[in-house]
């Protein structure tokens, strides 16, 4: 289960997930990242042309406020700076764009490290850790979305273990405590 | 002009305390004590024992100042820490208003 090989500092560390667990990874990642490429400001600008959206997208980040995001998700991803809303605002207009593109960027890397075995019979994938750093704050911004969804609280383990086989949910705390579970060992290998 | 000595001695001091800003990470049942720890020593250079002590305070106490500073200097660092998902704010310094 994310079994970890090796050291960062020798930088030969590896993970070794399963197909199921690749798979499972993968698809978290490409949600999140649909998420954060939404942008409430295309609003503005309907149009299907990419360059005009690319216009309307630099315009929208200078000169007119950003919202908070709607999804709770992105609020958490994508918080406020200040407590109130005013100052809260004029900082996000100068920084999500840019608090956006660094979560992708993390994304994108831990996306392109998820490749199957070319052996499929095998029953583990050997993937290579080279930058634990973006290996780490892409499966904690994975670990805040699923919390956000799931209303993770500090009792959520002790819930969990209660929780009947039949619960449509039980998987998904699975899936968050095995990424729990990844994080602090990925740690312990630094 | 001892008031205007005076005067003069306020603009410091208060040019002095508009300087002072400070940025509070929140506590919330997500992030792990140890990532905590890493993100507060690869960021704020700390020790592991006071990264430790800090990341008990918000653990314990809802909240801990990490960081004072310029008002740019704390949105920097409050950007750094939601660029690895902790949650921070950053504030005027109400302790060092006279």
């Amino acid at each position: 289960m994310g079994e970890f090989k090796g050291s960062s500092k020798a930088g030969d560390l590896t993970v070794a997930l399963s197909n199921d667990e690749l798979h499972i990874l993968i698809n978290l990642v490409e949600q999140l990242l649909e998420l954060l490429g939404e942008r409430n400001f295309i609003h503005h600008y309907q149009s299907d042309d990419p360059f005009a959206q690319l216009m309307a997208a630099s315009i929208g980040n200078l000169e007119s406020a950003i919202d908070q995001p709607e999804d709770p998700v992105l609020r958490r991803l994508l918080p406020n700076g200040y407590a109130d809303p005013e100052s809260a605002a004029e900082f996000r207009k100068y920084t999500e764009s840019s608090l956006r593109t660094v979560k992708q960027t993390h994304l994108m890397y831990l996306r392109e490290q998820l490749v199957f075995p070319v052996d499929h019979e095998l029953p583990k994938a050997d993937i290579a850790v080279t930058d634990p750093t973006q290996w780490l704050i892409a499966i904690n911004d994975l670990r805040l979305a699923l919390a956000v969804r799931l209303d993770i609280k500090n009792d959520s383990y002790e819930q969990y273990e209660l929780m009947k086989d039949s619960d449509t949910q039980k998987p998904l705390f699975a899936v968050y405590f095995w990424l729990g579970g990844i994080q602090e060992s990925l740690i312990n290998h630094l | 002009m001892s008031s205007q000595t005076h005067l003069e001695e306020e603009l410091d001091l208060s040019k002095f305390f508009d300087n002072l800003w400070v940025t509070i990470v929140w506590d919330d049942p997500v992030n792990l004590m140890n990532y905590v720890t890493y993100v507060f020593i690869k960021l704020f250079n700390f020790s592991p024992e006071k990264a430790h002590k800090l990341m008990m305070q918000v653990h314990t106490e809802g909240k801990a100042v990490v960081a004072s500073g310029t008002r740019e200097e704390m949105e920097r660092a409050v950007q750094q820490l939601h660029e690895h998902g902790l949650w921070a704010t950053l504030q005027r310094d109400d302790h060092g208003r006279v």
